[in-house]
């Protein structure tokens, strides 16, 4: 009798251990009564706020005339900035992505300190391929990012390997459905299976709900900030964050595909956590991933909601930290004027 | 109206609640009693409202007097437990009133009809615990979440949407623990249910020419299929133990959706995952 006591002491415990108390608060989008909306622990939010402060952007650039492309050398993506300018996004790239001190980070950590030209380190070659993708999201996605727009820190929060990446696992992970296939199409428009049109699979069902749990965790959010349960298919029914989170996943796609993909054979193979350790045997704190740079399968990082998201709807509640950097966007060249073209034509 | 020939021997005054001898009497085979008044005037207004409500169209579908799209839905979260106007919740806060006043009512006036017979309030118990499931859903749990917004909409089609969006906010309700523990009650209990029906039917209906079995053949097919015989007594304990924990446990799952856990309840089982055994 004892131990079944002591069992149902155990079963309490356990119980009530992941319990969040009342009162809580919760948000209703739509008409009263169809319960779409959220409801959230004060607890959480609180932790959230704390995890994603956005740090304050770096004072703005002197005027300046001078193009870095006519200053420094091999400078690809960035050399339309002013000197002042393209040394101001240098520093902010370092606190975002290796802010810490030590041999390897700072500048030293994509850089040569003898030739800061030089495109031996491959953390360079993958900065540039990030940065080209950061100015494709703020110039071509604005139907997902909006004008917040992301930044580096978006992502990788004060550290080289961002958080929230994923890999190939083996050939059934659902998250590689991001990658191999255009959209989710598996429930029926007819009820019963009259139509012929639908073969989706059980796994593909699967798949699909496992991408939107995935989702939903990355987002911190429930089925209903997206959908109308009654009909999830149903796009008129639906809450309008269904089509920024349809224009998300389609963009992920695409940034997978074109940059990271890009990056796989860039990441040595073999970059694991015995070559970051500090004397006391642990990693180096802006190391803590560094031992998966690339996945079991030999694929390199890729991109899900959760990898910007970080457990919110807005990542770092919308903070337009993007702004205060205009190499974080397309380049656009100043519109040659007539004069100047008329000149120029009269040169040829 | 038609009286059974023994019933005049089982109305008998006294055994009331309230209202002393003022209500007790009957209407045709009916008691009325003090609750029955209130049940009839609660039940009255709450159906007139409904029409009315009906009537101005205040769902969401708009005016309609299609019986499946007819919905009285409950105030915006934002007026919290206060009052709303009447075209904005307030006539569902008013029906809610009307409904709980009816059933508790109802439930009384089982107790005193009980009481006037001298038998236990077995029959009163196991209907309040069926109010006690509408009761959770449109009072105890709006109150606990600060909101009568989260009580449920008077209507065929509005109310299951509305438990369709609720299940989906916490991402799969088949893994709430209580829900599980309630559904395994509702089917055990329809197991019972059948295999007690067709006891039943079986040794009510014998082969032409025999006599009716009795609880001796009852008990002596169950001891050879199962090997056990609850008894005539035992299986409608049992029977009733089942359906009222199917509700109990129905209670206390959708009162810890939201009040006491936020998150998927996928996410829940996380502990179970973490058990030092395998982690």
């Amino acid at each position: 009798m004892i131990s079944l006591r002591r069992l149902t002491l155990a079963l309490a415990v356990v119980g009530l251990a992941g319990c969040q108390l009342p009162p809580q608060d919760s948000t209703q989008v739509g008409f009263r009564g169809v319960m779409i909306g959220q409801t959230s622990s004060p607890e959480t939010m609180a932790a959230l706020q704390a995890a994603n402060v956005a740090p304050a952007a770096l004072p703005p650039a002197a005027t300046d005339a001078s193009r870095a492309d006519s200053i420094y050398q091999n400078v690809q993506v960035l050399g339309h900035l002013s000197n002042a300018e393209f040394l101001r996004t240098m520093t902010a790239i370092t606190n975002w992505v290796a802010p810490t001190t030590g041999p390897e980070a700072g500048c030293n950590y994509c850089h040569n300190a003898q030739n800061l030209a030089s495109d031996e380190k491959y953390q360079k070659v993958v900065s540039r391929q990030m940065l080209r993708m950061t100015q494709e999201i703020n110039g071509e996605w604005t139907g997902h990012v909006a004008q917040t727009g992301v930044t580096c820190y978006t992502c990788h929060r004060g550290g080289p390997v961002p958080p929230g990446t994923w890999y190939y696992t083996d050939v059934n992970q659902p998250l590689r459905h991001y990658l191999d296939r255009d959209d989710i199409r598996v429930q029926s428009q007819m009820p019963l299976r009259t139509e012929v049109s639908n073969r989706s699979s059980v796994n593909q069902a699967e798949y699909a709900y496992a991408l939107m749990i995935n989702m939903s965790s990355g987002l911190g959010v429930n089925c209903t900030f997206c959908h109308n349960s009654r009909a999830f298919t149903n796009w008129d029914q639906s809450p309008p964050q269904r089509l920024t989170a349809l224009r998300g996943l389609r963009m992920v796609r695409s940034l997978n595909m074109n940059h990271m993909v890009a990056l796989q054979d860039v990441w040595p193979a073999a970059r694991h956590a015995a070559d970051h350790l500090t004397d006391e045997g642990t990693l180096e704190p802006w190391h803590v991933n560094a031992e998966v740079s690339r996945g079991p399968m030999g694929d390199g990082a890729k991109l899900q909601c959760q990898t910007c998201h970080q457990g919110l709807n807005k990542p770092l509640y919308a903070a337009a930290m993007a702004q205060a950097y205009p190499g974080l966007y397309p380049y656009v060249p100043p519109p040659v004027s007539e004069a100047t073209a008329d000149t120029a034509a009269a040169i040829e | 109206m038609a009286m059974l020939s023994f019933e005049s021997k089982y109305r008998v005054r006294g055994g009331t609640l309230v209202g002393g001898d003022l209500f007790d009497f009957w209407v045709g085979p009916f008691y009325v009693g003090f609750f029955g008044v209130t049940t009839l005037f609660f039940a009255l207004t709450g159906t007139l409202l409904i029409i009315w409500g009906a009537a101005m169209g205040e769902g969401l579908n708009g005016q309609s007097w299609n019986l499946w799209q007819i919905s009285i839905a409950p105030p915006d979260l934002s007026v919290g437990l206060g009052l709303a106007p009447l075209d904005q919740g307030g006539l569902w806060q008013v029906i809610t009133v009307c409904a709980a006043g009816a059933f508790i009512s109802w439930m009384l006036r089982q107790v005193e009809i009980s009481r006037k017979l001298g038998m236990g309030l077995h029959v009163p118990f196991a209907y309040g615990v069926a109010v006690s499931a509408y009761l959770t859903l449109v009072v105890v749990r709006p109150i606990l979440l600060g909101a009568w917004g989260h009580g449920f909409p008077y209507g065929i089609l509005s109310h299951l949407d509305w438990v369709s969006n609720v299940g989906y906010q916490y991402l799969h309700f088949h893994y709430n623990p209580a829900h599980m523990i309630a559904i395994t009650f509702f089917f055990a209990c329809c197991l019972a249910l059948a295999m007690h029906g067709s006891l039943i039917l079986s040794v009510t209906n014998p082969k032409k020419g025999e006599p009716v079995k009795t609880s001796e053949h009852e008990n002596a097919f169950f001891r050879d299929t199962l090997g056990y015989s609850i008894g005539a007594i035992g299986i409608h304990r049992l029977g009733l133990w089942l359906a009222l924990l199917a509700v109990i446990f129905s209670n206390v799952c959708i009162l810890l959706s939201g009040p006491f856990w936020t998150k998927g309840w996928p996410e829940w089982w996380s502990w179970w995952l973490n058990l030092p055994i395998w982690s």
